[in-house]
C-alpha cells in the first residue's frame, strides 16, 4: 500500500468534512419536511425531531472516542459510504413505515411520535455524530498535532454551503429524493478522490461510488410511488418551501393535503357556508372582502352578496394554484389573489374591507399564533369599515367543551374583545368567532333568509346544531381570567400543546423526568469547559428560534429571509472559530469568560430593542444579531478545547457538549421557555443560563 | 384481564424491531401491498386502584355483575367483561369496585344535556319534527379513532362539569323543555345503563318516549331489560368486518349483530347507522354482504342510514367520503331489498328523503332538520295506503 503525504490525506479528509456537511444538512432539513408529513406539525414535535437528532448525533460523537482505536482512512471511507445510503434510506423508511407502524389516517400521540423518530433517525443521525470525531483521529493518525478546531471549521463550511444550497436552490426545483442525490454528489467525489489517489486502488473505490449512487437513484425512482395514498389517486404533488401540497382525486372528490393533512375537499359544501355566511350575513353591503387562506367552494358563496372585490391572500402560490387547477376555488372577475404572508400583507395595506374572514390551521404553531394576538387583532380592527367584520374558527366540540377547549376559546376571546366592542362565539364542530364594533346577531338563518340567499346547510341545519340554549351556554361558559394571547406571550400554544396530549391521555412528565435525570448525571461527568460549550449550544439555538420568532411578529413568515437567518446563525461559527483559534494561539486565558459576558450582553440588546423600537427594527438587526451570537459561539469552540488539551478526548467531549446542549436548547425553548414565559422572559432565561455559565467558570477546580 | 393491548403490544414490537426490519417494510410498501394487520386491536383496558374510596351522591350500585374470589367483580354489562379487583376502574371508566361491590359513578350526573331534533339522532321514522332531551354522562366502552364525543366519552364521570340532575329531574326537565322524547346518546349510554333505565321508567310512566343512541355494545341480558321501556332506538353498525371493529373502534362485530337481532326480536323499532370511513368502510363487497344480512335477519323494514365521514379526533388524515360512494351504497342497500336508506352528512342529497317502498312516491320532504313535506298519514303513504314502518305521530 503507498503511503500518502500528509498534506494530501489532510486536503482529501477536509473535502470529504465538506461534503458530508452539505449532505448531512439537507439530509436533516428534508428529514424534518418528512416528518411533519407525516406527523403532527406542532412546536413540540418539531422540537422533538431536533432534540433526537442532535442528541443521538451527540452520543455517535461520545462514541467515536471509545470506538476509535483503529481508525483507518479505509474505515473511514465506508463510513461515509455508509452515510451516502443510510440517506436515502432514512427519508424511505419514515415515508413508508408510517402506515405499517400506525393506523392509517390516524394521527398519533406524543411517545409514538418521540420512539417512531428516534428510531427512524437513529442509524443516520449515530453515524452521522460519530464521523465527526473520527475524521479527526484518522487526521491524526497521520497528522499529530493536528487542530480539531479546523475539523469544527470544515464542517462549519459544509453545513453552511448545505444550507444555502437546500434553502435557496433544492427547494424550490426538486423533489427530496433528487434533493438528496445532487446534496450528496460532492461526498461521492471527494470519497472517490480519497480513497481512489489514496491506495492507489480503484476497485473499492469504484465499489462504494456505484453503491452510493445505487441507493440515491433508486430513491428517485420511487419517489411518486412512495407518495400515492392508499385510496384514491394522486393527481397532483409539489413540494413547496412551505411545505407538501398534494391533491388525491378518489371517485369525483379531489382532497388538498397539505403535509399529509386533509385542508378541504372539493365536495365541502357545508363548511364553505359556514365560513362564508357567518359573517357576511351580518353586514347590510358586502363591497370589499378579505380571505386569508381559503376554505373549497368560498368564491361562489361569497359571490352571492355581490361584492366589489374580493381579495385572497395565500402566502403558498402552490396551494392557489392547485385550487383552480382542480376546480377547489373558482375564478371570477372581482377576485385578486395575493401572494403574501397574510398578516404582513393587512398590515401594509390601505385597503378597508367590510369582511376580513381568516381560514387557518389551529394556532398550535408560533407562526400561524400570529393570527389569534392582540396586535394582529388591532391591525384587522384598523381596516374593517364601520360594522365590518372579522371572522375566524377554531376546533370546536359536538356537546362538552373539554376544558382545555375553554380555555383556548376564552384565551381568544378576551384577547378579541380587548380589540372589539363585540364578539359571538357561535359553537359547532368549529367555533366561529365573529367580532365587530356593532352587534353581532345569532339568527344567521333567518338572516340570509331576509336577504334572498340560498344554501344547503345552514337554511336546514342551524337552527337544529346552533340553538339558542347551545350558543348562550358556551358564551356563558368563558373565563373571565383567562391569558391574553400576545406575540410576545403566546399562550395559545402552549394551551393547545395541553390539548394535544388530552387527546392522547398522555402527559410529558415521563419524559421530562427522564430528560431531567440524563442532564443531572451528564452535568456530574463533564468539566467546566464542557458546560460553558453546553449553554453555549443551548443559548444559540434558543436565541435562534427566538429570533425567527421575532422576525416572523414584525416580518410576517417570509421564506427566504428566515432561510438567511437559519443561514447567518450557521456563517457565524466560521469567523468565530478562526478568531477562537488566532486568541488561542496568543494565550488569552480569559476567553470564555469574554465570550459569555458578550452573549450576556448580546440578549440583552435584544431585549431592550425589541421591548422598545418594536416595529422600528430593520429585518438587518435580527442578522446582524444572529451572527454576533453565533460568532460568539464559534469562538468558545477552539478556546474551550484548548483549555481541555486539544487532545483526541477533549475533541470528543467539546463536540458532544455543543450538540448535547444545543438538543436540550431546542426543546427547552419551543416547548417550554416561549409558550409559559413569553420572548422577554426566554431571553431572560437565557441569559441567566449564561450567568450560571459565568458563575462556573470563575470557580476554582 | 388485559393490561396492555394487543395494538400497543404491536406498536412496541414494532419500534423494537423498527432497524432490522425497515427495509423489508419498505420494500412492501413498493409493491403496492397494504399491510393489513388483521390483529390490531385498539381496545381499552382497565384501570388499576383508580376508584374513590367511598361511593359519592352520584353512585349506586351497578345492576348486572359477577363477584369473583377475593373482592373482585366482573362487569356483565358489555361485552367487555370487565373483571375488576379492588379499586378497579372498568373500560369504560364509569364502573368501579369498592370493597367487593361494583358501583356506576355515572348516576344523575350528566355532563351534556340539550334538546335536539329528533332527526338529528339521526331518527327518520320515529316522531318526525319532534325534540329530545338528550342527555349523556361520560364513558365509552369502545375507543373509536374517530369519536366525535371524546371530551366525554373518553374521560371519567368526575373529571368532567356536570349537572345535578337525578331522574325525576330529568323528566322535569323534559316536562318542562315540552319534548316528546328523551334521547339517551351522544357517549355510551350502556356505561350509565342504571341512570338511563331508572330515568326511562319514570319517563314512561309520563308518556314520554325513550331513545337510545347507542354502539349496540351491550350483553343480552341488559338489552333485554331495557327494550322494556325502550321506544326506538339508532344503533351504529361501525362496519361488517370484525378487524375493523377492532382497529378503529375496540370492539367485536358478533355482540352488535346480536343487539340487532334483540331488538328486531322484541319489537323495538330501531334504525341502523353506518359512517363510511374512506379506506376502511367504503369496500362495496363488504356493503353488500352486510346489506344481506340486514335483510336475511332483520328483514326490509329497518331504516338504514349512510353517513359521510369527516376528519375528526385522532382519525383526522384521512378525506372525507366522497358523495357518490354513499349514494352507490344507497342504492346497493336498496337493489338488497332494504326499503328505507338514507345518506347523512350530505345536505340536499336525494338520500335524505323518505319514498314510499311501494309507489316510490315522496313521502317525507327533508330541507336539514326541516320536513316541508309529509305525506304519510296515519302510518300509510297517502298516496299507496301501504304502511310506513315506524312510529309518525
Amino acid at each position: 500500500m503507498k503511503k500518502i503525504t500528509n498534506l494530501k490525506i489532510d486536503r482529501r479528509i477536509r473535502n470529504v468534512v465538506i461534503a458530508t456537511g452539505i449532505g448531512s444538512v439537507t439530509t436533516q432539513l428534508l428529514t424534518i419536511r418528512e416528518f411533519l408529513s407525516q406527523l403532527n406539525g406542532n412546536e413540540f414535535v418539531i422540537a422533538l425531531i431536533l432534540f433526537n437528532w442532535l442528541f443521538i448525533g451527540g452520543l455517535g460523537t461520545h462514541l467515536a472516542g471509545l470506538l476509535s482505536k483503529n481508525a483507518s482512512v479505509k474505515r473511514f471511507y465506508w463510513i461515509s459510504i455508509c452515510l451516502i445510503i443510510l440517506a436515502p434510506l432514512q427519508l424511505i423508511a419514515i415515508r413508508v413505515t408510517r402506515d405499517l407502524i400506525f393506523i392509517h389516517g390516524s394521527s398519533i400521540g406524543f411517545y409514538p411520535t418521540f420512539a417512531y423518530t428516534l428510531f427512524s433517525i437513529t442509524p443516520y443521525s449515530l453515524l452521522l455524530g460519530f464521523f465527526l470525531p473520527y475524521s479527526l483521529i484518522v487526521i491524526r493518525n497521520h497528522i499529530a498535532d493536528y487542530l480539531g478546531t479546523r475539523i469544527y471549521i470544515f464542517d462549519n463550511i459544509g453545513d453552511i454551503s448545505g444550507g444555502v444550497l437546500f434553502s435557496f436552490i433544492l427547494v424550490y426545483f426538486t423533489t427530496p429524493f433528487q434533493a438528496v442525490f445532487i446534496a450528496h454528489l460532492p461526498l461521492l467525489f471527494a470519497l472517490y478522490r480519497l480513497y481512489a489517489s489514496a491506495y492507489n486502488k480503484k476497485t473499492p473505490s469504484f465499489i462504494g461510488t456505484i453503491l452510493g449512487i445505487t441507493a440515491l437513484i433508486i430513491a428517485i425512482s420511487i419517489e411518486t410511488p412512495t407518495l400515492a395514498p392508499p385510496s384514491g389517486e394522486l393527481a397532483y404533488y409539489q413540494e413547496t418551501p412551505y411545505g407538501r401540497i398534494r391533491i388525491i382525486k378518489d371517485q369525483e372528490q379531489y382532497t388538498l393535503i397539505r403535509n399529509g393533512r386533509p385542508v378541504f375537499s372539493s365536495q365541502d359544501f357545508s363548511a364553505a357556508e359556514e365560513v362564508v355566511h357567518y359573517p357576511l350575513s351580518q353586514i347590510d353591503s358586502v363591497r370589499h372582502v378579505l380571505m386569508i387562506s381559503a376554505q373549497s367552494q368560498m368564491i361562489s358563496e361569497v359571490k352571492k352578496y355581490h361584492p366589489a372585490t374580493i381579495d385572497y391572500v395565500e402566502i403558498d402560490p402552490a396551494i392557489t394554484d392547485a385550487e383552480f387547477r382542480f376546480g377547489l376555488l373558482e375564478k371570477c372577475p372581482e377576485m385578486t389573489v395575493i401572494h403574501e404572508d397574510g398578516r404582513q400583507y393587512l398590515k401594509n395595506t390601505d385597503k378597508q374591507y367590510d369582511a376580513i374572514i381568516l381560514n387557518l390551521p389551529e394556532p398550535d404553531t408560533f407562526q400561524i399564533n400570529r393570527f389569534f394576538t392582540d396586535r394582529f387583532f388591532t391591525i384587522a380592527s384598523q381596516h374593517l369599515t364601520k360594522g365590518g367584520v372579522l371572522s375566524f374558527s377554531v376546533k370546536g366540540f359536538d356537546n362538552y367543551i373539554s376544558d382545555n377547549e375553554l380555555q383556548k376559546i376564552s384565551s381568544i376571546y378576551r384577547t378579541t374583545c380587548h380589540v372589539f366592542k363585540h364578539v359571538l362565539l357561535i359553537p359547532g364542530n368549529r367555533i366561529f368567532f365573529l367580532c365587530s364594533d356593532t352587534p353581532i346577531k345569532t339568527n344567521i338563518d333567518v338572516l340570509l333568509e331576509n336577504k334572498n340567499i340560498s344554501t344547503a346547510y345552514i337554511s336546514g341545519y342551524y337552527y337544529g346544531n346552533i340553538t339558542q340554549e347551545r350558543i348562550s351556554r358556551l358564551n356563558q361558559q368563558l373565563i373571565s381570567t383567562g391569558p391574553i394571547n400576545s406575540d410576545f406571550s403566546p399562550h395559545l400554544v402552549q394551551i393547545l400543546l395541553d390539548e394535544w396530549f388530552s387527546i392522547f391521555s398522555t402527559s410529558p412528565a415521563f419524559f421530562v423526568l427522564i430528560l431531567s435525570i440524563i442532564n443531572i448525571v451528564y452535568f456530574l461527568c463533564i468539566s467546566k469547559e464542557e458546560f460553558v460549550l453546553y449553554t453555549t449550544g443551548f443559548f444559540t439555538m434558543g436565541a435562534e428560534i427566538l429570533v425567527i420568532f421575532a422576525f416572523q411578529i414584525f416580518f410576517g413568515y417570509i421564506y427566504l429571509q428566515i432561510g438567511l437567518i437559519i443561514t447567518v446563525f450557521l456563517a457565524g461559527l466560521l469567523p468565530g472559530a478562526v478568531y477562537g483559534q488566532y486568541l488561542c494561539e496568543h494565550g488569552n486565558k480569559k476567553i470564555l469568560f469574554f465570550t459569555d459576558t458578550a452573549l450576556i450582553i448580546l440578549m440583552l440588546v435584544f431585549i431592550g430593542a425589541i421591548s422598545l423600537f418594536e416595529n422600528q427594527i430593520s429585518g438587518y438587526a435580527f442578522l446582524l444579531f444572529g451572527f454576533a451570537v453565533s460568532s460568539v459561539c464559534g469562538c468558545q469552540f477552539p478556546v474551550a478545547l484548548h483549555l481541555q488539551g486539544g487532545g483526541r478526548q477533549a475533541a470528543v467531549k467539546m463536540f458532544s457538549a455543543d450538540l448535547i446542549g444545543a438538543a436540550y436548547g431546542t426543546l427547552i425553548t419551543s416547548i417550554l421557555l416561549i409558550p409559559f414565559a413569553g420572548i422577554l422572559w426566554s431571553a431572560a432565561g437565557l441569559i441567566l443560563l449564561k450567568i450560571t455559565s459565568l458563575l462556573i467558570i470563575n470557580m476554582k477546580k | 384481564m388485559k393490561t396492555v393491548s394487543r395494538r400497543q403490544f404491536l406498536t412496541y414490537s414494532a419500534f423494537t424491531f423498527a432497524g432490522s426490519t425497515l427495509p423489508g417494510q419498505a420494500l412492501c410498501a413498493f409493491t403496492g401491498k397494504k399491510q393489513q394487520s388483521a390483529t390490531v386491536d385498539i381496545s381499552g383496558t382497565t384501570f388499576k386502584k383508580d376508584a374513590p374510596d367511598h361511593p359519592g351522591k352520584w353512585s349506586r350500585e351497578a345492576d348486572y355483575y359477577m363477584t369473583l374470589p377475593g373482592d373482585a367483580v366482573m362487569c356483565c354489562i358489555c361485552p367487555q367483561s370487565c373483571v375488576l379487583d379492588q379499586s378497579d376502574r372498568s373500560v369504560c371508566r364509569s364502573r368501579v369496585n369498592i370493597n367487593g361491590k361494583l358501583y356506576t359513578l355515572a348516576y344523575g350526573n350528566p355532563c351534556s344535556v340539550n334538546t335536539d331534533p329528533i332527526e338529528k339522532k339521526p331518527l327518520f321514522h320515529f316522531k318526525p319534527a319532534t325534540k329530545a332531551l338528550s342527555i349523556a354522562t361520560t364513558g365509552c366502552n369502545f375507543r373509536c379513532l374517530n369519536c366525535q364525543n371524546w371530551q366525554i366519552s373518553q374521560a371519567k364521570p368526575e373529571d368532567v362539569r356536570f349537572y345535578d340532575l337525578f331522574p325525576h329531574q330529568v323528566i322535569e326537565t323534559a316536562l318542562k323543555k315540552k319534548v316528546t322524547s328523551i334521547a339517551y346518546t351522544y357517549s355510551e349510554p350502556v356505561t350509565y345503563y342504571e341512570y338511563m333505565m331508572d330515568t326511562a321508567k319514570l319517563a314512561k310512566q309520563k308518556g314520554i318516549s325513550n331513545l337510545w343512541i347507542s354502539n349496540g355494545y351491550i350483553n343480552p341480558e341488559p338489552l333485554s331489560a331495557l327494550c322494556e321501556v325502550l321506544d326506538a332506538a339508532n344503533v351504529n353498525l361501525k362496519s361488517f368486518n370484525n378487524a375493523t371493529y377492532q382497529k378503529l373502534n375496540g370492539g367485536q362485530l358478533d355482540p352488535v349483530l346480536n343487539t340487532f337481532k334483540t331488538l328486531h326480536d322484541r319489537g323495538v323499532h330501531f334504525e341502523i347507522t353506518t359512517l363510511v370511513v374512506p379506506g376502511y368502510v367504503d369496500d362495496e363487497k363488504m356493503i353488500k354482504k352486510m346489506c344481506h344480512w340486514i335483510v336475511n335477519n332483520l328483514g326490509p323494514d329497518h331504516p338504514l342510514h349512510f353517513l359521510r365521514f369527516f376528519p375528526q379526533y385522532k382519525l383526522d388524515r384521512l378525506a372525507p367520503t366522497p358523495v357518490s360512494v354513499l349514494t352507490n351504497f344507497r342504492k346497493i342497500a336498496m337493489d338488497t331489498g332494504i326499503r328505507y336508506v338514507y345518506v347523512g352528512n350530505v345536505p340536499e342529497h336525494e338520500g335524505n328523503h323518505t319514498y314510499c317502498h311501494q309507489c316510490g312516491k315522496l313521502l317525507i320532504e327533508r330541507k336539514g332538520y326541516h320536513i316541508p313535506i309529509n305525506n304519510i298519514e296515519k302510518n300509510k303513504c297517502r298516496f299507496c295506503k301501504s304502511t310506513i314502518p315506524g312510529k309518525w305521530i
